[in-house]
């Protein structure tokens, strides 16, 4: 590089997230059109972050009003140029969000376009309407507890009925996606669950002295603290789980000696609990064929495991003063079939475990508590780095006879001492405490007793008060509509399905299966607005697609588009670390994946014809370019979906002729994992 | 040079003299001719001005939005649902301080649909920062326009002006006026020079962020600036009768107000019919008079006080509701007097709404209606046949 002073049209100082891939691509934009250039901007992050008052980050005549209509403030400015008789000198850029491009903005947009106003209207895609996608209501099913996002039409839901006051479990006959929207928190003493301000909750209304009390459905908005909403505490299904898991021969591995150990075929409580002690402080490497558990010597922790491992799995371990090791490539495979994920930030409890039966649950929550539990008498505390285990944890042990309080999570900056160590990085960790209910003696006294907890009797559900009602901010919604009861149990609270007040209006055909994460292209049914498609029927001059991962290309495009009078249409995929949930180190990396994989085509229409595509000599996996990004990072466990994002991205490389001549399908082994 | 005009081509005529650069405006009805005819003149050579045909209101707003920081003076029409789809485009003018001129032939707002004369829409958006003015005739729609851009354009004032003037009744009707020539025009109205535009030689960012530090005191410097308007409009308007011969309303206009027991309060074309009632009530020996209020936006409020402090009765006449409260005139008319010792009794009617007609009986009914007593909302021409039938 030369040393010379760089200027940038753009400068540096605003206050966009590190590694913002839309700030990247604004300063090569406005660096390849140059000086004589007058931008309108939508509002959006870029104007957001680039001119807060009274500071701007724009070397060149920048105006910003509303979030729809920067096509017709520059058509005005084109317009008024043209009266000066300047227009010529000046070029003119239009730019906004995909949501200000595609959605509300694009009425404008297609007007300008329409008119044939010479301007240059650029698309900083970053996906951003499917990207914060953290919808984190858990759904109790037949199944076991599953995420909102993944429950299915068809699926058996729990839900109260609201004669006998018992648990049924009713199908699940439609998942909507309602769109972000203003969500608020709703917690009681032992449960909270996140939802809008419409959504109705089951709550007891008294009817004083002498008289039947009876629940209504009253919204969020109408509810107030100390209403009694209820709340689930025994899930009742009770099924030993069976595994299906194959086991590796011999000639199938890379060594040609396997331990022939024994891998049940069912769940057991010895199991569930050598399963607790692993999700607290086990690890497998499935490359090495290796099972881990780091509990030091002589511990009664150590003991335990030890006595459940010969018990389980005969004796083929290794030990050492801080671990143990198993090596089987077996154990280390049948382990990661049951999804508990990996590392500690991402370890969760997998849907399957909240049917075990009472005795299995009680083992699995002991073998945590071993690992990473602390016990005084009744009050048992668990202390994990993965939210969403104690989430869930929080939730098992409801159904398991327990009363489990809030979650305690904090985060800690880099450099503070634990364990001795000094932490590179921000970590944050929680705990959750919870104690044995004891039984109440409801004969004794009874009213009492029911004035607490209307439901104190009841197998499956109780009364619990509203302690706080909070705004959490915005966020994606999903809704599901129940067959019957009309009800569904979300984070432990029952709530009332809304889907029901929409099902006579609208055929949800294509709404009926959970929208999957889409990526704009990959993995949402419904498609992604073809913008560029939408720009070329309008007959313009110039469209192209083009990616932050490819700076010089961007440029070139940008340079091309302003030399050509009338109005062109340039898309620029830009990855967000924030909403899409990667490391900002890796903007670029993300950025030039989707390109590789054919997920984002980089193309040039010129009047109407395709005239030019980016060749990829190397067609990558789509897998490596979900597995970088935390937002697709509950995709991957599902291959039906990985499939359907996979065809996406073939779909493309077909329709764009993306593939060059000598084009090889690489290999899946260079892929990073996704952290945090 | 006096011509027989419609009221949208003789506002056209006006536009045209004050040579705007770019025009865009949206033509749906309810919109008026003022756009088509100087599309026309555009096309005929004697209007050298871009016209952008846009697909929306809220764009039309957008485009001379841009027009106007490009350095241009622009303008452009609308009326009813247009500036109410327009409403937020309007703001984001006033908040930009563009000098933008808008005529908005008033009429009512949907839903029931309805496309006659009232005073809704501007109403609506009088919050907005802009600056609002009541043509009586065609003749004062057409000059308020050569007045608004002097206005829009003070250097101290950059805001911009709506022009109304009430749909149909003067937008579509059509009257002798005196044609002004454009020496005249050019004498009273000088070229555009902003104080502030897109200019890559002089490169600045507009429309930036303003959080709880900054955004107040935007709001403050608009209302600020409306209070020097008060002051300006009479003295613009002196200038304006030198070069014309005639005035441009003022503040407000009084008619026969000195000696008046009974007072009518009101805006538009309805003050010409008042104004015959007024006469033949006079003729009769009755003491009535009319208060207009030309500006809306800045109310006059020192003018109001003066003009009805020793008016015994006064009544409120408007073409808008509030619904749930008082009408919105009579609202602010009450609140100059509020806390003062010498108070007319002031009652409110409703007249009007949706094009009802207003006849010079209606007027009658309102004097006759006007005792010591006040009436705070009293609809005049309500057919209560209609309503039992509703009920």
């Amino acid at each position: 590089m030369s040393q010379e002073k760089m200027e940038h049209l753009f400068s540096s100082g605003h206050t966009a997230c590190a590694g913002c891939g839309q700030s990247m691509a604004a300063r090569l934009v406005i660096d390849a059109a140059g000086p004589n250039t007058i931008i309108a901007n939508n509002t959006g992050c870029l104007e957001v972050f680039s001119t807060k008052y009274p500071e701007t980050a724009w070397g060149v005549p920048w105006i910003h009003s509303l979030f729809e209509n920067c096509g017709a403030v520059s058509s005005g400015i084109e317009a008024a140029l043209k009266y000066l008789g300047t227009k010529d000198k000046i070029n003119i850029i239009c730019q906004a969000g995909d949501g200000g491009t595609a959605d509300i903005g694009l009425q404008a947009l297609s007007g300008m376009w329409e008119r044939g106003h010479d301007i240059l209207s650029i698309c900083y895609d970053n996906e951003a309407y499917m990207n914060c996608l953290s919808i984190s209501s858990l759904i109790m099913t037949k199944d076991g507890l599953k995420n909102i996002l993944d429950i299915k039409v068809g699926d058996e839901v729990a839900a109260f009925d609201q004669k006998t006051y018992q648990l049924v479990y009713k199908k699940c006959s439609g998942v909507f996606d309602n769109g972000i929207q203003d969500v608020y928190e709703l917690k009681t003493r032992h449960h909270s669950v996140k939802a809008t301000a419409n959504h109705p909750f089951l709550v007891l209304k008294r009817q004083g002295r002498g008289k039947q009390n009876i629940f209504v459905w009253k919204t969020l908005e109408q509810a107030a603290i100390g209403d009694e909403v209820v709340a689930m505490k025994n899930a009742a299904v009770e099924k030993t789980y069976e595994f299906a898991f194959q086991k590796v021969e011999k000639g199938d591995y890379k060594v040609n000696k396997i331990n022939p150990m024994e891998i049940p075929s069912q769940t057991s409580p010895e199991l569930m609990e050598y399963l607790g002690l692993y999700v607290g402080d086990g690890w497998t490497r499935e490359d090495r064929g290796e099972v881990g558990f780091a509990i030091p010597d002589s511990t009664p922790e150590r003991e335990r495991l030890l006595e459940l491992h010969t018990h389980l799995f005969g004796n083929h371990l290794r030990k050492d003063d801080m671990y143990v090791y198993i090596g089987s490539v077996n154990l280390a495979r049948f382990i990661d079939s049951l999804k508990f994920n990996k590392g500690a930030k991402n370890k969760t409890i997998p849907d399957w475990i909240f049917t075990l039966p009472q005795e299995q649950r009680e083992a699995f929550i002991e073998g945590l508590m071993l690992s990473d539990g602390y016990k005084f008498g009744n009050s048992w505390r668990f202390v994990s780095a993965s939210c969403d285990l104690l989430k869930r944890l929080r939730l098992l042990a409801q159904i398991t006879g327990f009363q489990a309080g809030k979650i305690h999570w904090q985060t800690v900056k880099a450099g503070r001492v634990c364990v001795k160590r000094k932490l590179l990085k921000d970590t944050g960790f929680g705990y959750v405490c919870m104690s044995k209910r004891a039984k109440p003696q409801i004969q004794k006294y009874a009213s009492q007793y029911r004035w607490r907890n209307f439901l104190i009797d009841n197998e499956y559900y109780d009364t619990e008060k509203v302690t706080e009602i909070n705004y959490v901010g915005k966020e994606p919604t999903l809704d599901l509509r129940v067959e019957d009861e009309h009800n569904f149990v979300a984070d432990g609270i029952v709530v009332h399905n809304t889907g029901i007040q929409r099902s006579g209006l609208t055929p949800f055909d294509a709404n009926t299966t959970t929208t999957p994460l889409g990526v704009k292209s990959a993995g949402n049914p419904r498609p992604k607005k073809p913008m560029p498609e939408i720009a070329v029927a309008h007959g313009i001059p110039y469209v192209a697609t083009a990616s932050a991962g490819y700076p010089l290309d961007l440029q070139k495009k940008v340079k091309k588009a302003i030399s050509i009078k009338g109005p062109k249409y340039l898309q620029i995929h830009v990855p967000c670390p924030l909403g899409w949930r990667h490391d900002s180190k890796y903007t670029w990396d993300v950025a030039k994946l989707a390109v590789e994989t054919g997920l984002y085509p980089m193309f040039e229409y010129e009047n109407g014809k395709l005239a030019n595509v980016r060749k990829l000599s190397v067609v990558k996996p789509v897998e490596e370019y979900l597995k970088v990004q935390g937002r697709f990072k509950h995709l991957l466990s599902n291959p039906e979906l990985v499939k359907q994002i996979q065809a996406v991205a073939d779909n493309n490389i077909q329709k764009y002729g993306l593939k060059a001549e000598q084009a090889v399908q690489a290999p899946a082994e260079t892929i990073k994992e996704t952290k945090g | 040079m006096r011509e027989f005009l419609e009221g949208s081509r003789a506002v056209a005529e006006a536009v045209r003299m004050c040579k705007p650069g770019v025009i865009s405006a949206y033509p749906i009805t309810p919109q008026t001719h003022i756009v088509e005819e100087l599309a026309s003149m555009a096309a005929r050579g004697s209007l050298n001005a871009q016209c952008v045909n846009v697909e929306s209101e809220h764009s039309a707003a957008s485009v001379v939005l841009g027009a106007s920081a490009a350095g241009v003076r622009s303008f452009t029409a609308t009326s009813s649902q247009g500036l109410l789809l327009m409403a937020e485009v309007v703001f984001c003018i006033a908040g930009m301080r563009f000098p933008v001129v808008m005529t908005c032939a008033n009429r009512a707002i949907s839903a029931p649909i309805n496309i006659w004369n009232d005073h809704q829409d501007a109403i609506t958006v009088r919050d907005s920062g802009w600056i609002q003015i009541h043509a009586e005739t065609i003749q004062e729609a057409m000059d308020m326009h050569i007045l608004a851009y002097r206005i829009a354009e003070s250097p101290k004032i950059m805001l911009p002006v709506m022009v109304n003037m009430d749909g149909f009744i003067l937008t579509h009707g059509l009257e002798t006026v005196d044609v002004p020539t454009d020496e005249q025009v050019e004498k009273f109205l000088p070229s555009y020079k902003p104080l502030y535009k897109l200019d890559v030689d002089n490169p600045i960012s507009l429309g930036l962020l303003a959080d709880p530090d900054y955004y107040m005191e935007t709001r403050f410097a608009i209302n600020e600036t409306h209070k020097d308007v008060l002051k300006l409009i009479p003295m613009v308007n002196d200038e304006f009768s030198k070069v014309f011969g005639r005035t441009c309303g003022g503040l407000v206009e009084e008619y026969k107000t000195k000696d008046a027991e009974k007072v009518i309060v009101a805006m538009g074309s309805v003050c010409g019919t008042i104004k015959d009632v007024i006469d033949q009530m006079r003729a009769k020996g009755k003491k009535v008079g009319l208060l207009r209020i030309v500006s809306y936006r800045p109310f006059p409020i020192a003018a109001i006080y003066q003009a009805l402090k020793d008016v015994p009765k006064v009544a409120v006449l408007e073409k808008a509701v509030s619904l749930g409260s008082y009408g919105p005139l009579l609202a602010e008319v009450r609140s100059v007097f509020c806390g003062k010792k010498k108070a007319p009794a002031i009652s409110g009617f409703v007249i009007g709404l949706g094009g009802r007609d207003i006849t010079v009986d209606s007027i009658k009914e309102v004097y006759k209606k006007l005792t010591t007593k006040e009436i705070t909302e009293e609809y005049i021409d309500l057919k209560p046949e209609l309503l039992e039938e509703s009920i």
